[in-house]
């Protein structure tokens, strides 16, 4: 092995991302940072001249109503996600490599197919569902109720769940549970102080892959949710195309990183933490 | 595994490298919102390949075009009227020779010459319609005239309103008696306040299909565009569109061609292809909303032709008032908007 | 019992995941055009589809997108977390910084930025701007699937691998790919959903002669779904249903 092969890789990968990162991250989000600080045109999207007027604008109570509002749907449809998904995600795993191959295959599949299409499916079932139970209480409304965004959002997020989940299961060491088993450990014993602390990994990968996109998904409230209400993609893309004003809309998107930033931080941490009490517990 | 990425990149090259035919044009449209057969027979009959590609808003649109300005990327895009207005003031669209286009005779006057495009200068009317409201007369008994009707207690969770700024806001600053077109602040809120007082009646806020909610009976009365009416009621004949007595929105979509056209004299080709009194009925017949081309109108069916639904009468399309550009103003409406949709 | 309680759960859950795709190929055989009345069964929407080349072709489109964007995102992705995994490097903390924006990033900014980056630095828009795009919003996804896996990892598997000589490619090619397998299958498959979903950034980097199908069903709502977009649905469905089902039986032939 001589050290100039070895190295190779490394430098290769490395270059890769950085310079990837670089131009279509790092400067688009640079594009984006000093927008936010420019002022709106008439007939322009931005001028060139300084303001700090839409980190002002941003203290608005509506917009902090909406981004409130959103956080909590994307914080219950990760959680039921999370519920849904880590018990499916472990029977995959009891399962030989080659069956379960193909169950995790059919997860995906139906996902495959245009979501807004598979949104208007549910929208069609949700009618039905509804019409059937009026026949016994007129008054129910299902359709257009924060229960149908809800069912929407899980329904378009828990793959997002279950494959990070899967993939940290997968291989979970055997010996471990069977040890703790012949130790006389209860099996909820092994769960809380083994199997749990061991997938932490995963859940903290699949909580983010669904919390975070949620708060975009936006055509599902439109579709079932009756466009009543609006969640925090709408309106920074309403912000972006309808009113036209980019420095708010930018600002406004700096904004809600920085939150969702510390958001995530705090998750990792908090969570992290009680893995790693009760790993310790069983060494 | 080197076999694999070797044929995927020989794939990819073939496809960016794909031979580009020597005439072409970039229609830039809602999809679907011109028959296929049509856009064939233009093919056929000059030898010019149509790219056909799609958006799904104006403002989408506008954005991009806006952004791509220098590009020549798009050579004919398909606004509504206040947008056709806002691209013109930005000097972004081409300034029509009317001699180049045989078929312009054809047009109907009642359509040119309006507020967002004098002269028409800028723009070809291309499908039009009004907003007005439809009823389930099965389930509604009572008559309904008017917009006000909306307002009614007894619809409680039955309305549907369209779900865009502009359209909501232009038929309540109707009823209100204020200019749609209104950039006065204090119009603005009042309409805020009277639409606050809907909330409680709508059930679904909806502009991309309004007829659907009515069709499976999800709703009772609200706000449609004509076209989506005259669906609506070839599914469920109880459906009536109605013109409410304060006065009906009209909406003209047009083709317009952009002013860095890369290819300018196909472009003119195919809108004076568009404004043959034949195609123009066969768009007219296929999408279901009505042609400003006065030719076309006469080869309509009788049964098309006379519904009020589809061609109103004279009277009603001279009250009506088409939405124009309102500047910066729309940031007021939409943060008039966002509060009422964000408050319960 | 206990078994059975288990296979009704797996059951249940599946049903959910399949429930809407079954209304959706149930209504393409509906003869109503907008109605969800049923109002008979008839083929002539899918006669209708074989007609409308368009749609197909941007459905073909779409295919070798997310084929291509989601293979290349899966091997940069997997290269960047192993790199992050295994090296000490100047900017480490900013390169993982970079990679949450992506994914907190709404997507209407990331797609008025890149269309001014691709403008800026002028290349044409089209399928080359669309892969680079692709590519740049699955990152994350395959990025974070691989990290929980290699957060497992025992670290003593590498420096094994290496006391017995084997040099950085082959620690790569015989240990870290097999053991990181199941992430990497789950990364490509989530990359491969993404890419054959999304609107908002395909729309604003494409051009006019290279359009994909989430655009055209986006803006095909106008006028309604029609009941030959269920169609077009179901066919893909049943195709790549095939596809994928059989390239697995192949594998278990090997």
């Amino acid at each position: 092995m001589t050290p100039s092969k070895a190295n190779w890789l490394k430098k290769a990968s490395i270059t890769t991302i950085s310079l990837w990162l670089a131009i279509f991250v790092f400067i688009p989000t640079l594009l984006v940072i000093a927008t936010s600080f420019l002022r709106v045109g008439e007939n322009n999207f931005v001028i060139f001249s300084f303001t700090l007027d839409n980190y002002q604008k941003i203290l608005d109570p509506v917009f902090f109503h909406v981004f409130f509002a959103s956080c909590y749907l994307a914080l219950i449809t990760t959680f039921v996600c999370l519920l849904i998904g880590y018990p499916f995600a472990y029977l995959l795993t009891q399962f030989s490599p080659n069956i379960r191959r193909i169950l995790l295959l059919l997860v995906i599949i139906p996902f495959w197919t245009s979501s807004l299409i598979r949104i208007y499916a549910i929208k069609i079932l949700l009618l039905q569902i509804e019409r059937s139970l009026r026949f016994f209480y007129p008054d129910v409304s299902i359709l257009y109720t924060e229960m149908a965004v809800l069912i929407g959002l899980i329904y378009t997020m828990l793959p997002f769940m279950i494959l990070p989940l899967f993939s940290t299961m997968e291989k979970l060491d055997r010996r471990l549970i069977e040890a703790a088993q012949d130790l006389g450990a209860t099996p909820r014993q092994t769960f809380m102080r083994i199997i749990l602390p061991l997938t932490i990994p995963g859940i903290i990968a699949g909580s983010m892959l669904v919390f975070l996109p949620v708060l975009g998904l936006f055509y599902v409230t439109d579709l079932l949710g009756g466009a009543k209400n609006i969640v925090i993609g709408n309106l920074i893309k309403n912000q972006f195309l309808v009113a036209r004003n980019w420095p708010f809309a930018s600002a406004a998107s700096v904004f809600v990183i920085i939150l969702m930033a510390m958001l995530i931080f705090v998750y990792i941490k908090s969570i992290n933490r009680f893995g790693g009490s009760r790993h310790e517990k069983v060494q | 595994m080197y076999k694999w990425i070797i044929t995927l990149l020989t794939l990819l090259f073939l496809i960016g490298c794909d031979s580009k035919p020597k005439e072409v044009l970039n229609v830039y449209n809602w999809s679907e919102y011109m028959p296929e057969d049509v856009i064939e027979q233009f093919e056929k009959e000059t030898g010019i390949k149509v790219y056909y590609s799609t958006y799904d808003s104006n403002e989408a649109m506008y954005a991009k075009v806006k952004l791509l300005e220098s590009g020549g990327y798009y050579d004919i895009v398909v606004p509504s009227a206040y947008f056709i207005d806002r691209l013109r003031k930005e000097q972004l669209l081409h300034k029509l020779d009317h001699n180049k286009l045989k078929n312009w005779k054809n047009l109907d006057p009642l359509f040119l010459n309006k507020e967002h495009d004098p002269n028409n200068s800028y723009s070809i009317p291309y499908l039009w319609g009004t907003s007005g409201i439809a009823v389930n007369t099965q389930r509604i008994k009572d008559p309904i005239t008017k917009w006000q009707d909306l307002w009614n207690p007894k619809f409680k969770n039955k309305v549907l309103l369209l779900n865009d700024v502009r359209d909501t806001f232009a038929m309540t600053l109707t009823l209100l008696g204020y200019s749609i077109n209104t950039k006065d602040e204090q119009h603005i809120k009042e309409a805020y306040e009277k639409l606050k007082e809907l909330k409680n009646n709508v059930r679904v806020f909806n502009s991309e299909s309004p007829k659907q909610p009515f069709i499976n009976q999800e709703v009772e009365i609200g706000m449609i565009y004509n076209g989506e009416a005259v669906m609506a009621q070839r599914e469920n004949n109880n459906i009536k569109y109605i013109y409410p007595q304060e006065g009906v929105i009209l909406w003209v979509d047009n083709l317009a061609i952009l002013k860095n056209a890369k290819n300018l004299q196909n472009a003119y080709k195919f809108v004076d292809f568009l404004l043959r009194p034949e195609i123009a009925k066969r768009i007219c017949e296929e999408i279901g909303y009505a042609s400003p081309n006065k030719e076309a109108k006469q080869l309509l069916e009788e049964k098309i032709r006379n519904n009020t639904a589809i061609y109103p009468s004279k009277e009603i399309i001279e009250k009506a008032t088409i939405p124009t550009d309102i500047g910066d103003t729309i940031r007021i409406y939409q943060k008039y908007w966002e509060k009422l949709k964000s408050e319960n | 019992m206990k078994k059975f309680s288990k296979y009704l759960y797996l059951f249940v859950v599946f049903v959910f995941l399949y429930i809407p795709i079954f209304t959706l190929i149930l209504y393409s055989f509906n003869k109503s055009t907008y109605s969800v009345a049923w109002k008979g069964w008839t083929w002539s929407w899918y006669t209708k589809l074989l007609a409308n080349d368009s749609l197909i072709e941007t459905a073909i489109h779409s295919l070798i997108l997310a084929a291509t964007s989601s293979t290349l995102a899966t091997i940069i992705g997997t290269l960047t977390a192993i790199a992050i995994f295994r090296y000490r490097f100047f900017g480490k903390k900013l390169l993982s910084g970079l990679i949450y924006i992506v994914m907190m990033s709404p997507d209407i900014v990331m797609a008025i930025s890149l269309l001014v980056l691709f403008l800026l630095i002028k290349i044409e828009l089209g399928f080359w701007t669309l892969l680079l795009s692709h590519i740049t919003f699955c990152l994350p996804f395959v990025i974070i699937t691989l990290q929980a896996r290699l957060s497992q990892l025992n670290k003593h598997l590498i420096e094994a691998a290496e006391d017995l000589g084997a040099n950085e490619y082959q620690t790569l090619r015989y240990v870290l790919v097999p053991v990181l397998f199941p992430a990497i299958a789950a990364g490509w498959l989530l990359s491969f959903t993404l890419s054959m979903d999304d609107v908002i950034i395909s729309f604003f980097v494409t051009g006019p002669q290279f359009e994909i199908l989430p655009l055209k069903i986006y803006s095909l709502v106008r006028l309604g779904v029609k009941p030959e977009v269920n169609a077009l649905c179901t066919i893909m469905f049943i195709f790549t249903f095939f596809v994928v089902m059989v390239s697995q039986f192949l594998i278990k032939e090997k």
